[in-house]
């Protein structure tokens, strides 16, 4: 069964710092390819996820293997408008329906998108949209619900408890979550249907890094904790750097904290003796430090995939989480890698257990590691990609695959 | 679909049993007043709304919360990073903190003053509170244990 495909995304980047759902979707996209799927990727020509500026040209390219059409991010949104409901949003404030409908047609939209969908819709079997909270995704979910499949890297935020994206996810002819604490909070925010659901994430590719090599490039002659990504309190990172100094001052333990990414870092000065900001740094360096490091730490509460965890645990390193992510605390808990903390007292014990007992922490990585290779290996992912697929066909692809699998028994 | 992606094996760790020892340990220490030190409470300001959901360390999370809301306006060392112009910028700095702490001074304290009654406030409601809770959920143990002796009477004596 072939099937024709769009990938619906915000931005594309060919390389760079793109988010995870860009990077999980454009990878999503290089599977369907390769199975022989017809793909292309609509998105918009913006590459700056601040402004949204049209930076791109226009039109058809091929890049990176896959034919992308960019189309031109609306230029006159009410970005007034957009962020005072914005704020409100962020805050927790109750917002009326109209103003949710207003925040996103107000979002990042493409009226030339939309334009091609309606012209071309015939030519696709299926559209595969995601991050669910931008308005691209929206706009094209609720124009064609019976042929979108939502990748909506959905996480527990107050815009999660939009009505508009309740009605989306309800309305949408499947969804393909990242894990299963990604499906438990979709039905459990808008009584998502649960046949409706299928859990694939993407493929973590194996690698060797050397677990010295990143300590000697910068000097580091001390256990560190590491913590790559944005660097912002969504994301946990202040939280983070209190808690370290904290660590520092009240164990007398002689610790580092070395971050990589992008992104301000909000540190007390005491710790800056202990802190070790590398700024975005390439693949190989990232997976070095954390090839090195003592444990790797996400204090997110925000993830729907956590793709920097299981890259740790293929470098060979145990974790500590936020209990408050609930899809860390899923691999964690499926796979003995990691350990996760609601306040500081609980960081303190489960760091200290890590330096402590080194044959502990190195059996928990392996677990980590095994659980990574064996759930999201490419193959994993390309079973569970191509069931969710077929599960979502169109009626009449389906009746296709029938009669080749009839076809395929009766032959001679 | 309700089927685990994947289970460690027999002999894996079990990372769960372990945080759930870390967790009892924690709580112990908290009821033995043996946390939390300023330092530690300190930590907490930016977990603090996450920590109220724990009934087991509300008296962690009042703790956590008297050292969050006193802000601290007193004077600190001035540094300065850049080695360029360091003393220029370092002399800069510390006018701009003069001249914002004799505006600001007034304003701050009072605003620490209200913030330190309003946490005081909360914790007298929750002692309150705490306290009648006790109260009624001895008085319900004691009204069972008379009720569970006349059932046993009335069963011995149809």
């Amino acid at each position: 069964m072939k099937l024709r495909l769009a990938f619906v995304t915000p931005r594309f980047l060919e390389t760079g710092a793109a988010g995870g759902a860009e990077t999980l979707l454009k990878h999503l996209a290089h599977r369907a390819a390769a199975a022989g799927h017809t793909v292309e990727i609509l998105t918009t020509c913006a590459r700056d996820h601040f402004t949204w500026q049209n930076t791109e040209p226009p039109g058809t390219r091929l890049l990176d293997d896959l034919t992308v059409r960019f189309f031109p991010v609306n230029e006159d949104r009410d970005l007034e408008t957009f962020i005072r409901i914005q704020t409100s949003i962020s805050q927790g404030s109750p917002v009326p329906r109209e103003e949710e409908e207003a925040w996103i047609r107000n979002s990042v939209n493409s009226r030339d998108l939309m334009q091609h969908l309606r012209a071309s819709i015939d030519d696709y079997d299926l559209l595969l949209a995601g991050p669910y909270l931008f308005g691209v995704t929206w706009s094209v979910a609720t124009a064609h619900p019976d042929k979108t499949l939502l990748v909506p890297c959905l996480h527990d935020e107050p815009f999660a408890y939009l009505e508009i994206f309740h009605d989306m996810l309800r309305q949408a002819r499947g969804c393909l979550f990242n894990a299963r604490a990604e499906q438990t909070l979709a039905e459990a925010l808008c009584a998502f249907p649960p046949e409706r659901g299928r859990i694939v994430g993407m493929s973590i590719d194996t690698f060797n890094a050397d677990p010295n090599a990143f300590a000697r490039r910068h000097n580091i002659q001390r256990p560190y904790l590491l913590y790559s990504g944005r660097r912002e309190s969504m994301k946990g990172t202040p939280m983070l750097t209190d808690y370290v100094d904290t660590f520092c001052r009240r164990t007398g333990r002689d610790l580092m904290l070395v971050m990589t990414g992008s992104g301000p870092i909000e540190a007390p000065d005491s710790l800056l003796p202990h802190l070790l900001d590398v700024g975005f740094v390439s693949e190989t360096e990232k997976h070095e430090a954390m090839a090195g490091a003592l444990a790797f730490c996400h204090p997110s509460r925000n993830e729907s995939f956590g793709i920097v965890l299981l890259e740790a645990w293929l470098a060979g390193r145990p974790a500590l989480v936020s209990s408050g992510g609930a899809v860390l605390v899923e691999h964690c808990r499926a796979c003995g890698g990691g350990l996760w903390f609601s306040n500081y007292p609980e960081f303190e014990a489960e760091l200290l257990l890590l330096m402590d007992q080194p044959d502990l922490a190195a059996t928990m990585a392996q677990q980590g590691k095994a659980y990574v290779q064996s759930v999201y290996s490419q193959r994993a992912i390309d079973r569970r990609f191509a069931d969710a697929l077929a599960a979502f066909a169109p009626a009449h692809q389906a009746a296709a695959r029938a009669a080749l699998v009839e076809q395929k028994e009766t032959a001679p | 679909m309700s089927q685990p992606l994947f289970e460690i094996g027999a002999d894996g760790i079990d990372a769960e049993a372990i945080v759930r020892e870390i967790r009892e340990t924690v709580e112990q220490k908290v009821r033995d007043g043996l946390l939390p030190d300023p330092a530690a409470a300190r930590a907490e300001r930016h977990n603090l709304a996450y920590l109220r959901d724990q009934d087991s360390l509300m008296e962690y999370y009042m703790a956590c919360l008297r050292e969050a809301v006193y802000v601290d306006i007193n004077d600190f060392e001035i540094r300065e990073r850049r080695r360029f112009g360091s003393g220029a910028l370092k002399a800069l700095k510390t006018t701009i903190w003069k001249l914002l702490k004799f505006y600001t001074y007034r304003l701050w304290s009072q605003q620490n003053q209200a913030n330190g009654l309003l946490v005081a406030a909360v914790d007298g409601v929750d002692q309150k509170l705490s306290r009648k809770v006790a109260e009624q959920e001895a008085r319900i143990q004691a009204l069972e244990e008379k009720l569970a002796a006349i059932e046993s009477a009335a069963g011995s004596n149809p």
